[in-house]
């Protein structure tokens, strides 16, 4: 058993599973319904995705636009389960069976545009099994930057930050390209962290340290979500370390930093920045970061970024993109790309996920993600697994990546391993105690009886691929990576407090400037539960 | 050598999905692997052998015999021999066709060659719509191969098409190469309304002149081309059926369009 949030690493336990809980020894007289004989098998809490775009308008386009996606990887439908489609853009259903088949058992959602939020959470409703949750994206929307280009007081901005989380269901705050969605539409095509919005005259350092001073006061357990400025673009790596340093020590959370850890130096000025940033998260305690790790093959990127994506839309493969605005408080780019082994950029893209992965020391601050899709499908976690515990399977792939973006990078000299204990950490443990999700990643008493059972296999890739038994509230859903029973999860949310005040402002701002009106705009926890999808858990603020 | 021949013994209630019965699959199978493929009828899978009486021995040329439109998906990605189909045929005739040659005696209904990408389809009697078009949501209609409607061809015949030629002895319907990319489209007979509207580059060549010419085209005159005297010269050597285009003169009224896109295609009235 790998527990490590109590510290167990690889010792033999029982567990003992009471109406969906995990419980200590019951008493002699309690009957026992059902025994698992889990003996040789490797058991860890259910698995965490913390970063993973599963719901939302985003993901609609990029299924509607790759009908060729859909039509390739069709689903057929089972005695249980619902037919769908998809490889790299799924279906709702499809993505929650996969990801119960590969023993995850909450996802979360990063890229809920408040204005859009009903939609997430009804396309979420609709994902089986799995957990959900959303960040509410922040930092472009029109009200917010008036608050903060007009210097309104600090409070002020916590009780709006604070309604959105409580309007949309959300269970932490994402800033995308802070001020740069906006920026994109009054022509700007590039903001640094200290350049100026041209309409709002906000800079990104502003709206970033705004952001996090509110997520902390209000005591959301998940930190600033932060998609920094100029991903993708090399040399960005100094944005990054800037972008740490303008964190002023208060906690953030750096997505897909793989992107974001580009240096210029070679002849193809291009080159990895993974040295530098990780020295700088080891560094800061305050950092955690997801990596979005890149693997080859066809993808679509989705993101609100539309600066970026209207930059890469150049690179679409199939050639179709869709970049547009949302209700004038973000946007949303919608690109699909292939990555290549062959191509030098991206295999560098591929063995600098790798360098930081095996250069970040602490476990707890580096969560596992491909960015789904954009880096990669959530299916292919199971490979990218392999990659960082099996040295001689990651140096095979190595060399048969391009050769000179082979023979740049520091990867072939990296010798750590992953063990299972830090695999634990780093797609359960960690991820539970980064969102504050207190009954989700541990097995021990009282947590959700979440668990995935695997066979301790040589071939990692086979190992995460088709768990023996996943648990989901103690209902057994997936048997050797079949799904086997079909149950509803639950949606996180926090509810932190507000001032009521701030819906006055908000209402004259909503009947000016808005589609609907403030009431309309507010999601009703009746709305997600309705038609048995799954309760709702309130996660407590710090 | 006897053409590998499956005749239909059952009057099928619903759709046959025939797409595994093509040269690329049955030229690497024996006979009792052949006899036992499993073809989908409604929500079942039947072994062919309950379906098709079957003969012969070339595995790379395959003739059908049909007694009705339920045939579907006849030809779907293949990509070399012969297809040959004695009666009609359903939707998806030569679907995502590669190359090789599928030549049908009867009709074919709608989407026949639809995304082909090589290859040539004959069909001897009339076609439903989307002759030629894209499979829906793809950016692209078929783009290489060619398309031989003795018959009359349904709407939206060549739409989006990228690359190729359809030629339709008898008549079009409306839209004939709607939001066309390239390409060539000969009609031999009446057209329908709207021909060419949202073409971006590509031709329609039109034997008689169309009752309805779209607002958006702009006529260019009488013109005599060297294009059409090579299309015709070389269209009239590939066989006897396409003779009719030897007493064609290689002049004709241009219409340039559409204008409400980039106005680089055009309609060709011989």
């Amino acid at each position: 058993m790998y527990d490590p949030i109590h510290g167990i690493n690889g010792e033999q336990r029982n567990i003992y599973i009471r109406d969906g809980f995990i419980t200590t020894k019951p008493a002699t007289s309690v009957r026992i319904d059902r025994n698992y004989d889990l003996n040789d098998m490797i058991i860890m809490a259910g698995a965490i995705d913390i970063h993973t775009h599963i719901g939302g308008g985003k993901v609609n386009i990029a299924r509607m636009m790759l009908p060729e996606d859909h039509r390739g990887d069709p689903v057929a439908r089972t005695a249980i389960t619902r037919s769908g489609s998809g490889y790299t853009a799924p279906s709702t259903f499809a993505t929650g069976y996969r990801y119960a088949e590969m023993g995850y058992t909450t996802c979360i959602e990063p890229a809920m545009l408040p204005a859009n939020a009903r939609h997430a959470h009804m396309e979420m409703a609709d994902i089986p099994i799995i957990d959900k949750g959303a960040y509410a994206l922040l930092g472009n929307d029109d009200f917010f930057l008036r608050m903060l280009a007009s210097g309104k007081d600090r409070s002020l901005i916590c009780d709006y930050v604070s309604w959105i989380i409580n309007a949309t269901k959300a269970i932490g705050i994402k800033v995308v390209n802070p001020g740069g969605i906006s920026a994109f539409k009054f022509n700007q095509r590039k903001l640094d962290l200290d350049e100026t919005n041209s309409h709002y005259g906000v800079t990104p350092r502003q709206i970033l340290i705004t952001l996090a001073r509110a997520v902390r006061e209000l005591g959301i357990p998940h930190p600033l979500h932060v998609h920094g400025c100029n991903l993708g673009v090399p040399g960005n790596l100094l944005t990054t370390l800037d972008t740490i340093r303008a964190a002023e020590g208060l906690p953030m959370h750096l997505a897909h930093i793989q992107f974001h850890s580009y240096g210029t130096e070679g002849d193809r000025k291009f080159s990895s920045g993974s040295a530098h940033i990780a020295e700088a998260v080891n560094a800061n305690s305050n950092i955690s970061i997801d990596v979005g790790q890149i693997l080859f093959g066809q993808t679509v990127t989705a993101s609100g970024d539309t600066m970026l994506q209207y930059a890469g839309h150049r690179h679409a493969h199939p050639n179709k993109w869709v970049i547009m605005d949302i209700e004038c408080d973000a946007g949303c780019g919608v690109v699909p790309f292939k990555y290549r082994d062959k191509s030098f950029v991206n295999a560098l893209q591929w063995t600098i996920g790798l360098e930081l992965f095996l250069l970040v020391n602490d476990p707890w601050r580096i969560f596992l993600t491909t960015d789904h899709p954009n880096g990669a499908p959530f299916t292919s976690y199971p490979h990218l697994i392999r990659l960082l515990m099996d040295r001689s399977f990651r140096n095979d792939m190595l060399s048969t990546i391009h050769k000179q973006a082979a023979a740049v990078s520091i990867l072939g000299s990296l010798d750590r391993e992953y063990s299972l204990y830090e695999i634990a950490i780093m797609t359960r443990a960690a991820p539970a105690r980064s969102l504050g999700l207190q009954n989700r990643g541990h097995l021990g008493a009282g947590a959700a009886a979440d668990i995935t059972v695997y066979k301790n296999l040589k071939n990692r890739e086979a190992m995460f691929a088709k768990p023996v038994y996943v648990f989901k509230d103690g209902e057994l859903v997936a048997r050797n990576g079949k799904i086997i029973k079909v149950i509803n999860g639950s949606t996180h949310i926090l509810k932190p407090e507000y001032d009521k005040g701030i819906e006055k402002t908000l209402k004259n701002y909503f009947d000016k400037y808005h589609t609907m009106k403030l009431d309309h705009f507010k999601i009703n926890d009746d709305e997600i539960v309705a038609h048995g999808n799954g309760n709702i858990i309130v996660q407590s603020c710090m | 050598m006897t053409p590998l021949t499956f005749e239909l013994k059952i009057n099928p209630g619903f759709p046959l999905d025939i797409s595994p019965l093509i040269p690329d699959l049955l030229s690497t199978q024996s006979k009792i692997q052949i006899k036992s493929i499993p073809i989908t009828h409604n929500k079942e899978k039947i072994p062919a052998a309950e379906l098709f009486t079957i003969t012969g021995n070339d595995h790379k040329n395959i003739c059908i015999h049909s007694n009705n439109g339920k045939l579907y998906n006849v030809g779907q990605k293949m990509s070399f021999g012969t297809i040959e189909v004695k009666g009609d045929v359903g939707d998806f005739l030569g679907q995502e066709m590669q190359g090789g040659y599928i030549k049908v005696h009867g009709n074919a209904r709608a989407w026949a060659g639809c995304s082909m990408t090589g290859g040539r389809i004959d069909i001897a009697g009339d076609t439903g719509d989307h002759a030629g078009a894209g499979i829906p949501g793809d950016a692209h209609g078929m783009s290489k191969g060619m398309i031989y409607i003795s018959g009359n061809a349904g709407d939206r015949v060549g739409d989006r098409m990228r690359r190729g030629i359809i030629i339709i002895g008898g008549k079009a319907g409306n839209y004939c190469g709607s939001r066309m990319y390239a390409g060539t489209i000969i009609v031999l007979d009446k057209t329908g309304k709207y021909a060419g509207v949202a073409m971006k580059r590509g031709t329609i060549i039109l034997a008689k002149k169309p009752a309805h010419i779209y607002a958006t085209f702009e006529s260019c005159g009488i013109q005599e081309m060297e294009f059409l005297r090579l299309l015709f010269t070389q269209l009239s050597a590939m066989g006897k059926e396409f003779s009719i285009f030897g007493k064609f003169r290689p002049e004709a009224h241009r219409y340039s369009g559409d204008h409400s896109r980039n106005g680089k295609g055009e309609i060709l009235i011989l």
